[in-house]
């Protein structure tokens, strides 16, 4: 038992060449990531890349075809109220029962949820203005969110997975949803995941970040430690610099070319014509969105930047 | 899962009783004349004493052609009410989820969704069971007086007592769920769902039932007149025998019928067979909702 207690905590998420086929095709595939306990991971990629399978195979909607998925140390499956139990999910679109009232929706959370939190899906519903007795379908869309993101709250699930949580929202309702998902993740030490093709969004919220393109991890860690791996490098327009080792992306102009690349832990050498600047999150997410196949970031590898 | 399933299907459920409550008022309604003119027309007397009298069979003869449409075959028509209301609330039990994606809701709760379909199949099953027994005691009711004229075996009376229509009620609710899952939609599913379930209703009706059981054969005096079907004036001499062939041969009639005494053993065989379909079917739905994960 002591050996337990003093054992490194399990990581909020693990996914282990976690794979998912659907027919011949594959929607996600040898995915390995870690997520550790208290993150605030954003999952970044463009639509189909595989992010709905990867939070379904997450909380227990589905099953995968190969590799495994555990949550703070235990397996997903599909079909067990222990996968269940562990992850709040708010759905892309935030789904409800549109005829249901909001204190509807709440019993039925409390019918189907054993570790369910009345009283703070009381008092949320209560902080947000929103009647009980009201439709849900009386709501407005930012309403219905939150809804949403109550009921997940009172699941009093460790991990909380938001599908698209804000795409269908206006901007206004865009950051009243983010401003109450935060001060919710602060108050209650969750560890959140959430997915959006909309970077700027979660730029300001998310410190770990994976890049999913194509049904694979292009990239994956902590915001801080990608950031400083990666230069921006800009210069004259050559052709030689094609298979340069550690390029995630390159963009040319008329005259100038434009690298994003992984460096050491050391500041990178660069030719007197070129200049390095330090890379932006958005850069980065869209260096490894434009990046193809070849632009991945393998866990525990260190490429040194070769720049004449 | 019981309020939950209560709070998703209470509205059906108050339409089903509206439209229990209108039909019951309906039929007494109608009925009350014919119930009437049963006894002025000295019908409940022949019944009593036996038909095959001349003034009998006059009388019977006037008040069947006076009521036996409204009780024989425009009652059919009602038969569809039964699937109708099977397949409007069986098709969008998982179609109405899958359709507004409500599903991703409903299923990442603490119950899992094999668990959440079977409790909520057993719920409105029973549900349904009781609103089938409901309509089968408004229709018995009604057909009362005219069964003891035409016997249980024709279809106005065979289809609306007994077993089958609760059966086959839960045989379309069962196809609609289904339905419902495979399509991702309500309506196609309850479009899906019906119409087989009207083929097999009038397949059953029309073809099946008769050879439920191995016909009795009987052989009567030539000068017997032959008429075919379910009737109090069968020529078997035995009411509400349900005579299927009749053959005039070397001065004899062969007959061939199901005698009446079959009904509830006809009902239970029938009754059986849409159950079982229906069993398949909310099977085959638990089985490829548990499969979809995988």
């Amino acid at each position: 038992m002591t050996s337990m207690a003093r054992a490194a905590p399990a990581p909020a998420l693990r996914a282990e060449r976690l794979g998912k086929r659907y027919g011949k095709a594959w929607g996600l595939r040898d995915c390995t990531l870690t997520i550790p306990a208290g993150a605030v991971a954003g999952l970044v990629g463009p639509n189909g890349a595989g992010k709905s399978t990867l939070l379904q195979l997450v909380i227990g909607l589905l099953d995968p075809t190969e590799g495994r998925v555990r949550v703070f140390g235990e397996t997903s499956r599909a079909h067990r109220a222990a996968t269940l139990r562990r992850v709040g999910y708010v759905a892309q679109d935030h789904p409800l029962y549109r005829d249901f009232s909001v204190a509807d929706m709440f019993r039925l959370g409390r019918r189907m949820n054993p570790a369910w939190d009345q009283p703070l899906a009381e008092r949320r519903a209560a902080a947000l203005d929103i009647p009980l007795k009201r439709k849900v379908k009386a709501l407005s869309g930012g309403q219905q969110a939150q809804v949403a993101l109550t009921m997940a709250l009172a699941k009093r699930a460790p991990l909380l997975v938001l599908d698209e949580p804000v795409a269908s929202l206006d901007p206004v309702a865009r950051l009243d949803f983010m401003g109450a998902l935060m001060a919710a993740v602060a108050d209650n030490s969750l560890t959140l995941i959430i997915s959006s093709h909309v970077v700027t969004e979660l730029e300001r919220v998310c410190d770990w970040l994976i890049v999913l393109a194509g049904g694979t991890v292009r990239a994956a860690g902590p915001v801080d430690e990608l950031l400083a791996r990666h230069r921006l490098l800009t210069g004259p327009r050559t052709a030689s610099h094609s298979g340069l080792p550690g390029v995630v992306h390159r963009a040319d102009s008329d005259r100038h070319s434009s690298l994003v690349i992984r460096v050491g832990p050391r500041e990178p050498a660069v030719h007197p014509a070129w200049q390095a600047q330090p890379v932006g999150f958005e850069q980065l997410v869209l260096a490894y969105l434009r990046g193809g196949s070849g632009a991945r970031l393998e866990p525990d590898t260190r490429i040194e930047a070769v720049t004449r | 899962m019981t309020w939950v399933t209560w709070r998703q299907h209470r509205g059906q459920a108050m339409v089903s009783l509206a439209v229990l409550a209108g039909l019951a008022l309906a039929l007494f309604l109608v009925s009350e004349p014919m119930r009437q003119a049963f006894g002025q027309d000295g019908i409940t007397g022949c019944v009593a004493r036996g038909t095959r009298t001349a003034g009998c069979q006059n009388a019977i003869g006037a008040f069947l052609s006076s009521w036996g449409f409204t009780y024989n075959q425009a009652l059919i028509a009602l038969l569809i009410i039964p699937g109708l209301i099977g397949v409007i609330i069986g098709a969008p039990l998982l179609g109405r989820e899958l359709e507004e994606g409500t599903w991703r809701m409903a299923w990442s709760q603490t119950v899992p969704r094999t668990r959440w379909l079977v409790s909520k199949l057993a719920l409105v099953s029973a549900g349904l069971v009781a609103f089938g027994a409901a309509l089968t005691g408004v229709f018995t009711w009604y057909r009362a007086p005219m069964d003891q004229l035409t016997g249980h075996f024709t279809e106005a009376a065979y289809d609306f007592e007994g077993l089958c229509l609760t059966a086959s009620l839960l045989c379309s609710f069962a196809f609609a769920v289904l339905a419902g899952l495979a399509a991702r939609r309500s309506i196609a599913g309850m479009v899906a769902a019906f119409l087989p379930w009207l083929a097999l209703r009038g397949l059953t009706d029309l073809f099946l039932r008769q050879h439920l059981a191995q016909p009795l054969a009987k052989e009567l005096p030539a000068s017997a007149s032959i008429a075919f079907g379910p009737n109090t004036t069968s020529m078997t001499g035995n009411a509400g025998d349900w005579v299927l062939g009749a053959t005039r041969a070397a001065g004899h009639v062969f007959v061939t019928y199901q005698p009446a005494g079959r009904f509830w053993t006809f009902q239970a065989i029938e009754a059986g067979g849409y159950l079982t379909l229906a069993a398949a079917a909310l099977g085959g739905a638990v089985w490829l909702l548990h499969r979809r994960a995988a």
